[in-house]
């Protein structure tokens, strides 16, 4: 399973937002969580697409195709 | 009101234009690399919003620059002149090899570096520093990440739309709007600043009590001062902003331009003195991310950063040896 450099540069951005948490003025850090949540979803979001496309690549139907349900017999 | 406080209110004004002429071509650079301006309109367009920040915007970072840097009571006339020279040093040296740091920054260390040379460390107020410094790093990764949301946002709202031409149509008026926010919010921080130097002036020379607001002309001077910095703008800046980080296209403008704008928005109302430079590079970066990494030109982009490390140290250390001429004095 390989995860683009995009999702983990999102990661890395959501990181540096919690890092700064303890040197913000504490009226300012609610802006570092926030910041870091939306950095978190695009980072979840890009990877789960980077996972997605690699079933499709190997002729594998996308998540939530038949294929993930229970087979009926 | 002495010839010498007059003197460097010109000084203060000039430094503005500068800034202005310096950083206020980030406010046209992705209008102009999408063309949906020409450059001389684009530039009219900028500094005309420039100039109107001042019916929006209050004088929070103005306020912050008099008061939470450099304890008020070091301030006299040597020390903002001293601390201008080095900001305007600074900047006319970063303009020359086109590279777009910050005047805000510059205007900070400067600021800094004087009042340290006249009273040693304790002169500065750390949690007013420490504000601007977290900011430094906070600004362009907000930008960043505002710039890539609103980007994806706006491919989700229109990717079904077969009208590509009327789209794009569409987006490039657009522009104009986000063109003409960012310039607001340029006008708003950027401006603000050198109303905080005059402020902290005329709280020196007891022009002013020191609980005073920021006078009425010195708010219009300051964005007259952008405002026509703005229209005798520089290129190099534009290039390098425009194309060099990534290739924009008119949807991409916008967005980069409405994300710098909604950051500035917050950052003039919290009254945090950030730059307009950094903000408005994050933004285009983001823009770029939306692509795939390699579409941003991370070689600029890490010369950008470099520049930005150095503005606060390179403008402190200027103004530092400006201001031994007049330790003697006084």
């Amino acid at each position: 399973m390989r995860i683009s450099r995009r999702a983990l540069f999102f990661l890395a951005v959501a990181l540096v937002f919690v890092l700064m948490v303890p040197p913000t003025p504490p009226e300012f850090r609610w802006l570092n969580l926030v910041m870091a949540g939306l950095a978190l979803f695009w980072a979840a979001l890009l990877a789960i697409e980077d996972l997605s496309n690699r079933r499709r690549d190997l002729g594998l139907p996308r998540y939530g195709g038949p294929s993930d349900l229970p087979s009926a017999d | 009101m002495s010839l010498t406080v007059v003197l460097i209110i010109a000084v203060a004004l000039a430094f503005d234009f500068f800034n202005g002429f310096h950083d206020a071509a980030n406010s046209i650079a992705t209008v102009v690399s999408t063309r949906v301006l020409s450059p001389r309109q684009a530039v009219a367009w900028a500094a005309f919003f420039n100039f109107a920040a001042f019916l929006i915007f209050g004088t929070a970072v103005a306020a912050t620059i008099a008061k939470d840097v450099v304890d008020p009571a070091i301030f006299d006339n040597r020390v903002i002149f001293a601390g201008l020279v080095g900001a305007i040093a600074w900047d006319v040296i970063t303009w020359y090899v086109g590279l777009p740091t910050s005047s805000s920054h510059a205007l900070v260390g400067g600021m800094a570096g004087a009042a340290v040379a006249k009273a040693g460390w304790g002169s500065l107020i750390a949690t007013g520093l420490q504000k601007i410094v977290v900011f430094i790093v906070l600004s362009p990764l907000i930008g960043l990440l505002l710039g890539f949301t609103i980007m994806v946002s706006v491919y989700w709202l229109f990717h079904r739309n077969q009208r590509v031409d009327r789209l794009n149509r569409g987006f490039r008026r657009m522009q104009l709007v986000s063109a003409a926010a960012f310039s607001l919010g340029h006008g708003a921080n950027d401006a603000q600043k050198t109303m905080g130097v005059i402020l902290a002036l005329l709280i020196a020379n007891k022009q002013v009590p020191v609980d005073s607001g920021v006078p009425l002309w010195v708010v219009l001077g300051a964005h007259t001062a952008i405002g026509l910095g703005t229209l005798f703008g520089g290129w190099r800046i534009v290039h390098t902003m425009g194309s060099k980080i990534t290739k924009l296209t008119p949807v991409g403008g916008m967005s980069a331009e409405l994300a710098a704008a909604s950051t500035l928005f917050f950052t003039a109302h919290a009254g945090i003195p950030v730059s307009t430079t950094h903000t408005i590079t994050g933004a285009i970066v983001g823009v770029g991310t939306t692509q795939r990494l390699s579409a941003v030109r991370w070689g600029v982009a890490g010369r950008v950063v470099w520049a930005w490390v150095l503005t606060i140290p390179g403008s402190f250390i200027v103004s530092y040896f400006a201001f031994l001429p007049f330790k003697g004095m006084g």
